[in-house]
């Protein structure tokens, strides 16, 4: 029993005051509202899992084609398609219900103030440990990316989101900027309790036979094995650079590459593409995480930004 | 939930049954499996390709060769198009692959089954169309409904080869270069089996399945439609496979619908066909 709870606490991590179990959650956009996932994977052995991006009023998305593969990875225009807050909170949150693993709810609106209500709404909401700001989704005409590629912009919905609610709030950022550093710090000013990044990078394929772009949108969000390098990069610099704990995302496969992302300096990891294809990917990384912990005798938490240099 | 399972399933057999077009046998203990469900298969362990391929089920192979719809393995009838599926189909006997699912709705055999006047109308007579690989899983279906008439359309000769397999049916060919049955499309012949207490199934190219929704809209009657469409994760996440709802129909308040998790099949009235 008692060692149990050494391997439990060995693989714990702590973001903005709160304990996560381990430090895998799964991504914003590829979990569905996490009972999608329910009969493949076990719940209960994730860190948290991060819903769909929610707006105040259901969102029906982008027309098809939404997704193309690309090597080692895949391209996305989905266009936020969502159930909107309140369905959310009536009929998917109380789902998860009784879960070991944390809940975060991601949001993203058009405007400033939509970014401010949803955070409101969630504010009470039984179940909910945190709110990642969704500021960098290149798919939709207004908002998303918008907000978070232009510090001031983004830390005005940052602050926004800050004063509407009691809950921690994670910034999610978009990989898509000169300067990450620049980003990460304007975030902080405002009052964000933590980063989280990469969001997908803004790719495109063309259709040579009918000289179309394959994605009804044109353009869409690259996932996927073949940015994790762009996304350790972009995290090694967020932590060098933040005040605040780094979430860490980008084409995570295996435990291998979620250590990647937590000696570069992140505190927790996100798990996206990889559920598409293995819908228990995010629990076989936290696991590999245990094994690794173990076989180095170490914990997660002095793994963090324990990268050597130079 | 519990019937939806991720396993490496060993090959049985994966033979070329016609010119780039294969049969693969997969060892499972299947669940109960409804025609028109799909199969996502990982076809190696490394991340190019990335996604699984989605396949229709074909055939349920049971013990004392029954048309049960459990069985101890799976068949799946595919073309060799691209990268995925000529990986496949290098694949031995022997050797395993990563299989998710059963998923997806199926036909409603039950709706189809039940023949003469009821509150669904009459569906005395099953029309299966399939337009080439449409044919796939039309195969399992029509296994359990013993009184349909099978349509199939194709290119020539070596798509027509794969109607063999059905037995114990009326089966209506045409092929656009005129080497096996009618020389035209598919279309040519449901025009002819039409009547009014029938009922279409099909599964096949966009182009085809428009025409033949359309058909059976003029005729009154319903018409069920397989639809394909690339997908991540085939299990309603990724929302990557979405078509858009038609404006009458059941689906008529609802924008997109997912080809994965709502479908495939779907009445085709429930699709917009134009903005297909």
């Amino acid at each position: 029993m008692k060692k149990n709870a050494a391997a439990s606490s060995a693989l714990s991590t702590e973001i903005a005051g709160i304990k996560f179990q381990n430090p895998v959650m799964t991504a914003s956009g590829t979990f569905g509202y996490g009972m999608e996932f329910g009969g493949y994977t076990d719940l209960n052995r994730l860190g948290a899992v991060v819903v769909k991006g929610l707006s105040l009023k259901p969102r029906a998305g982008n027309p098809g084609p939404r997704i193309v593969e690309t090597p080692g990875g895949m391209l996305n225009a989905i266009g936020l398609q969502n159930v909107g807050v309140e369905v959310f909170l009536k009929e998917k949150l109380p789902l998860l219900k009784g879960l070991k693993c944390r809940v975060i709810a991601n949001i993203f609106g058009e405007t400033i103030e939509d970014y401010a209500e949803l955070a409101k709404r969630l504010d009470n909401a039984e179940g909910l440990c945190a709110v990642e700001i969704n500021i960098s989704c290149p798919n939709v005409k207004k908002g998303g990316i918008v907000f978070g590629t232009d510090p001031i912009e983004a830390a005005r919905v940052v602050h926004a989101v800050r004063r509407s609610t009691g809950l921690p709030v994670i910034t999610k950022l978009s990989p898509n900027v000169t300067d990450i550093k620049v980003l990460v710090r304007a975030v902080e000013d405002a009052g964000t309790d933590a980063v989280s990044l990469i969001n997908t990078l803004t790719g495109m394929a063309v259709d040579v036979e009918r000289r179309r772009p394959v994605l009804a949108m044109s353009t869409g969000g690259l996932s996927g094995p073949a940015i994790r390098p762009v996304a350790v990069r972009m995290c090694w610099e967020a932590a060098k650079a933040a005040r605040t704990p780094i979430i860490g995302m980008g084409g995570i496969v295996t435990a291998s590459d979620a250590l990647e992302f937590i000696i570069a300096g992140a505190s927790a990891v996100q798990v996206g593409t990889a559920s598409f294809i293995d819908p228990d990917a995010a629990v076989k990384v936290a696991a590999g995480i245990a094994d690794y912990v173990k076989r180095h005798k170490t914990t997660v938490r002095e793994l963090i930004g324990s990268l050597k240099t130079g | 939930m519990k019937n939806r399972i991720e396993r490496l399933c060993e090959i049985t057999h994966n033979k070329e049954v016609s010119s780039s077009y294969f049969r693969i046998g997969l060892k499972w203990q299947t669940p109960r499996i409804a025609p028109g469900q799909f199969v996502m298969l990982r076809v190696t362990d490394s991340l190019d390709p990335l996604l699984r391929r989605p396949f229709g089920i074909y055939n349920v192979i049971d013990a004392a060769g029954k048309a049960s719809l459990r069985g101890t393995g799976i068949e799946l009838l595919y073309k060799v198009v691209g990268r995925g599926t000529r990986i496949l189909s290098l694949k031995k006997p022997g050797e395993c692959v990563d299989v998710l699912g059963p998923l997806g709705n199926g036909w409603p055999l039950p709706r189809l089954l039940s023949s003469g006047k009821n509150r669904w109308g009459r569906h005395d007579k099953i029309i299966m169309t399939g337009g080439g690989m449409g044919i796939a899983p039309l195969y399992l279906l029509a296994k359990k409904i013993k009184t349909g008439v099978v349509l199939f359309g194709g290119k020539g000769r070596a798509e027509a080869g794969l109607t063999k397999a059905f037995k114990g049916h009326k089966i209506r060919i045409a092929t656009e270069d005129g080497s096996v049955g009618k020389k035209g499309f598919v279309t040519e012949l449901l025009k002819e089996e039409l009547g009014p207490d029938s009922a279409v199934c099909a599964c096949g190219p966009v182009g085809m399945l428009k025409a033949v929704a359309a058909l059976a809209d003029d005729a009154g009657v319903d018409c069920y439609v397989s639809l394909e469409s690339s997908m991540a994760c085939g299990i309603g996440a990724c929302l990557g496979c979405a078509v858009k709802s038609g404006a009458h129909g059941a689906a008529a308040n609802r924008d997109y619908r997912m080809v994965c998790s709502d479908g495939p099949v779907f009445l085709s009235r429930d699709i917009d066909w134009e903005a297909l």
